[in-house]
């Protein structure tokens, strides 16, 4: 029996009903497994003791990051509910909104009623250029390198920008951007701060050897599935939740084609 | 280009390569205040560098754009013409009520991030219908590519972690040892490449890369 070759617009219709539109009306909640990884991540965010510094960085393009929030809002959470102050350090031009929308969407802000007064709790420096030399020269010497705020307020005005010097202020550094390997290379390898990547899952499948290079201080987790495992450990579900049923489907529909497709190569093959 | 002026820009530009690339591997191997601050300041210069670049690039975009829309030479004026006028909405925007403003946040959110997200959602059609006319096994070398991808896609799956919590284990030993081995490969070649480019752009035998040929 010959298999018809599909069309590719088969091939969209189904995986448009199956991955989006369907889990889009009706959520199928599905489960997951926690990873070991991820709750070490989560202990090492809740560890954090009250006043101590978490930097926020990194570089990427927003959209793609948006697959790192998932993970982030929780820890931001965390963080926040445990007093710890945040610095958002841009070194990509779209991280800075990229940066604001994860502030804004976990609201942690004293303005969406959180606990987090900007200048006191946390500061968001503007866009640092200059890739990793921006990185080094901002861990060398903070004030140097970023005088102000992103509002053009000089750190000496704010509470906690006086209270920056360098790298031996930050005691971790979370990186929900896709370039995370300028954040190993300078943040823990250089000096030794424990980093942690929302990876993205295509970052995750590139990236993850780091864990293996830095055992103990380079930690991530793997795209939605790991922002997923960070939310249900907060106890919320937010994108993560949302993204795992589509991938669900998604993964088997990719496998269910790439098995039609070696079918229909086969069974053409045996006519001819 | 007069003859002196390209000697003076080659050594002008070897200079500052060859002074950028010192103070940065000095501090490597030497622990000496002076070496560190040298290499600071040079840092310090090349951050601010790095910033003007950026509004270099709008003014080269901007020019490029406005003659083109000058000549109307080619199809896609319009959208040259359409750029442009975002670009300018975008900075007077930007600098009236400020980049980290809501009301900023609010625009940027709704068109190009949406946009690009749109895009991106797009990917998975592409890549579904790719991988069931591309991923047909005819050869060894197609097998490894289907099966790695699958695999890849499949173990890390809540339909195979959940009955087989060991999967993700699997899926870790790939990226760390196969695809690490791979990708080592990669990053080690292309450094290689990159010692050896400014070693030869430092000699002057790069001379494409210090924009001095047109001058010979």
């Amino acid at each position: 029996m010959k298999i018809p070759d599909l069309k590719s617009q088969y091939v969209w219709v189904t995986v448009a009903l199956l991955a989006y539109i369907i889990p889009g009306v009706f959520p199928l909640g599905t489960g997951f497994p926690m990873s070991d990884t991820t709750m070490e991540i989560y202990d090492i965010v809740q560890s954090l003791p009250e006043g101590s510094i978490c930097a926020i960085g990194g570089s990427g393009v927003f959209a793609f990051d948006l697959e790192s929030s998932a993970g982030t809002i929780p820890a931001l959470k965390i963080m926040a509910e445990n007093g710890v102050r945040i610095i958002n350090v841009p070194l990509g031009t779209e991280a800075v909104q990229y940066e604001k929308f994860l502030i804004d969407a976990s609201r942690i802000e004293t303005k969406y009623g959180g606990t987090h007064e900007y200048g006191t709790d946390w500061i968001q420096f503007p866009y640092i250029p200059g890739g990793a030399s921006g990185l080094v020269a901002f861990l060398d010497d903070i004030h140097a390198a970023s005088p102000a705020d992103v509002y053009g307020t000089p750190l000496d005005e704010l509470p906690l920008g006086r209270e920056l010097t360098n790298w031996e202020d930050i005691d971790l550094w979370i990186c929900p951007h896709w370039g995370f390997p300028t954040i190993v290379q300078y943040v823990t390898g250089e000096r030794g701060i424990t980093s942690i990547s929302f990876a993205q899952s295509g970052a995750y499948a590139r990236y993850s050897p780091y864990m293996m290079s830095y055992p103990g201080q380079v930690y991530m987790t793997n795209g939605f599935l790991g922002g997923a495992q960070m939310e249900q450990l907060v106890g919320m579900k937010g994108l993560g939740h949302a993204a795992i049923d589509a991938y669900q489907v998604l993964s088997l529909l990719f496998v269910v084609f790439v098995a039609l497709g070696n079918a229909t190569m086969l069974t053409a093959g045996e006519e001819e | 280009m007069g003859a002196t002026l390209t000697y003076v820009r080659l050594n002008l530009s070897r200079v500052l390569i060859i002074v950028g690339a010192l103070a940065a591997l000095g501090t490597w191997y030497f622990s000496v205040p002076m070496v560190d601050s040298v290499f600071k300041e040079v840092n310090a210069w090349q951050i601010n560098i790095s910033s003007f670049t950026l509004f270099t690039g709008l003014m080269t975009i901007s020019m490029r754009y406005i003659r083109a829309i000058q000549r109307r030479d080619s199809d896609i004026w319009p959208f040259q013409a359409y750029a442009l006028v975002l670009i300018i909405v975008w900075v007077l925007m930007g600098l009236t009520v400020g980049m980290y403003s809501d009301t900023y946040q609010t625009a940027y959110l709704s068109t190009k991030i949406t946009l690009h997200i749109a895009i991106l959602g797009q990917i998975i059609f592409y890549f579904t219908s790719g991988a069931y006319r591309t991923f047909r096994i005819r050869t060894l070398r197609t097998a490894a590519l289907a099966i790695s991808a699958v695999l890849i896609v499949a173990l890390n799956a809540p339909w195979v972690q959940n009955p087989f919590p060991a999967a993700s284990n699997f899926a870790m030993w790939l990226l760390n040892n196969p695809q690490m081995a791979a990708s080592r490969t990669v990053v080690i070649t292309g450094g290689i490449g990159s010692i050896v480019l400014g070693i030869r752009v430092i000699l002057g035998l790069e001379k494409g890369a210090q924009r001095i040929t047109e001058g010979e």
